[in-house]
């Protein structure tokens, strides 16, 4: 895990981010995946994470979280690239807007299309003709494929100095730390009762994912932490995980993004010994432009 | 930080019926002896925190151990037969501990666990309704065993609300703790899967009690 950062060679602002994951107690393998990018020649960031489902009945769930950042990470560098476009010009914000409000749709259609290709070449319920015949039978009655077996959270953002997107799909956390140090969880639905959670596997999930826009109208961009929910729920309230969010913004003002980054990896582990999850947390921090030239990011990590 | 806690309420028939055949004492003793690998269980899943309460119901029903207690502390005192079946007594207490508060908001799913020999006496669906309308009740992981075959096995059915699953049978004590043996642990082991919103509740498949060879069904 390393800090990296983006410039942007025209704009105001210099973006740093942190990205780390961590493996469940207990499990083979994580099925969380991230990744977190500088694009639009270092002007936008791109970040998201992915949470498999991970239990037997989620078993090809990797390769669901893998394929929901692939499919974010695509369609969310284009709309970055009109973010840019527009920039400040609050004329083109509502036409911004209605773009964020499909991409949701077009990220559900192209993971659709993938687990259901993977799918015909691999069925999940088995390739025997009754198993089959099952499987579809089971499909009829839902209405849609079952794609159970891939079944993944997705959360999002789209962040430039003008304007923040997010988008939300499932259980997971999205904390904006403003510059006073007040963290803000925009796309919270409320405690979540058990690991009941929204998927990408159910028929249009794009129907059930929030979405948050905000316009940056003066001072640096707030910090965007985007986190699996193995991290929240490793915490005693909700208040503990905010506090946490919150001390992450600190320490990576006083003591460096490099010092931060760390560190992470230590406090993720902790974090999934009392959730028992997989745990993942990518960043933003925006600064005022001193000097800086390095472009750089994370593609898809599991 | 902290893990997340589980509750486990185990709902036990002391109707007179279970002093059939040593019903009673055979329940007594498979809970018993399945304590240590509840424990163990729980310790293999660091993310939960094992918490085992008890009701018996007879004619009525109370709180057989009322205290939400730690796995680790917790002991079996035996319940006693003493009357009717009234169930649906049993499902307003525990519908009762379901509701947010006592219950917290952050927890793993609850487990009920059912164990009965015979029909219930009273209005049971009122007191299944009662669990179904709190939020903990509704995403209860729950686990049924038929002792005997004069168990309701349709109402126990119901109560598992999952079209798919059935609920164990005992008809002899090796049966019968193999049954609460795998209620005590695999549910346990199962605490901390996610969920996908709108599904059935994801209550995992119980053992096949199957019959040794040479062994009677004596209830």
């Amino acid at each position: 895990m390393t800090a990296e950062q983006g410039t942007d060679r025209a704009g105001d602002v210099r973006w740093a981010l942190l990205t780390g994951g961590v493996k469940g107690v207990g499990k083979k393998y994580s099925q969380d995946c991230w990744a977190a990018k500088a694009t639009a020649d270092g002007r936008a960031v791109v970040l998201t994470v992915a949470d498999g489902h991970g239990s037997a009945a989620h078993f090809r769930s990797d390769l669901g979280a893998r394929w929901a950042v692939e499919e974010f990470t695509a369609c969310a560098e284009v709309f970055a690239h009109e973010a840019v476009r527009v920039g400040a010009d609050a004329a083109g914000w509502p036409e911004l807007r209605a773009e964020a409000r499909l991409l949701p749709q077009a990220v559900g259609h192209r993971w659709h299309r993938r687990a259901l290709f993977h799918d015909s070449n691999t069925p999940a319920r088995g390739a025997a003709p009754a198993q089959r015949a099952a499987a579809h039978r089971r499909a009829r009655g839902r209405g849609a494929p079952d794609l159970a077996a891939y079944g993944s959270t997705l959360l999002g953002a789209v962040l430039t100095e003008h304007t923040l997107l997010c988008w939300q799909l499932g259980d997971g956390d999205i904390v904006l730390v403003d510059d006073g140090g007040e963290p803000h969880t925009p796309l919270s639905s409320g405690p979540d009762l058990g690991d009941e959670t929204d998927s990408l596997c159910e028929p249009e999930p794009w129907r059930k994912t929030r979405t948050h826009w905000q316009p940056i109208t003066g001072g640096p961009p707030p910090a965007v932490l985007l986190s699996t929910d193995g991290l929240s729920k490793s915490f005693a309230d909700h208040q503990g995980f905010l506090d946490f969010a919150t001390g992450v913004r600190e320490r990576a003002a006083e003591q460096g993004l490099a010092a931060v980054q760390g560190q992470l990896a230590d406090w993720l582990a902790r974090a999934a010994k009392y959730s028992g999850d997989d745990t993942t947390l990518v960043g933003a921090f925006g600064a005022r432009r001193d000097t800086s030239d390095a472009t750089g990011g994370h593609e898809p990590h599991e | 930080m902290a893990s997340r806690p589980v509750h486990f309420i185990w709902m036990l028939d002391c109707s007179g019926s279970m002093s059939v055949n040593g019903k009673i004492g055979q329940l007594n003793f498979a809970i018993r002896e399945a304590i240590p690998e509840m424990q163990q269980a729980a310790d293999s899943n660091p993310a939960a925190s094992l918490l085992v309460r008890a009701i018996s119901f007879a004619s009525g029903a109370s709180w057989h151990v009322g205290e939400p207690t730690p796995v680790n502390n917790f002991s079996w005192e035996d319940v006693h037969t003493y009357g009717g079946t009234d169930m649906g007594a049993a499902f307003k207490l525990a519908a009762g501990a379901l509701q947010t508060p006592p219950m917290p908001q952050r927890a793993l799913p609850p487990v009920l666990a059912l164990a009965s020999d015979g029909q219930p006496t009273d209005d049971w669906r009122a007191g299944l309704r009662a669990i179904d309308s709190t939020p903990w009740g509704k995403r209860a992981v729950r686990v049924a065993v038929a002792i005997g075959d004069d168990a309701d096995k349709s109402m126990l059915k119901e109560f598992l609300a999952n079209p798919e699953l059935e609920p164990l049978q005992a008809k002899n004590p090796r049966q019968l703790a193999a049954a609460i043996r795998w209620m005590s642990t695999a549910v346990v082991k199962d605490a901390s899967t996610p969920k996908v919103e709108d599904a059935k509740p994801a209550t995992p498949l119980g053992p096949p009690l199957t019959k040794v060879e040479g062994e009677a069904d004596i209830w």
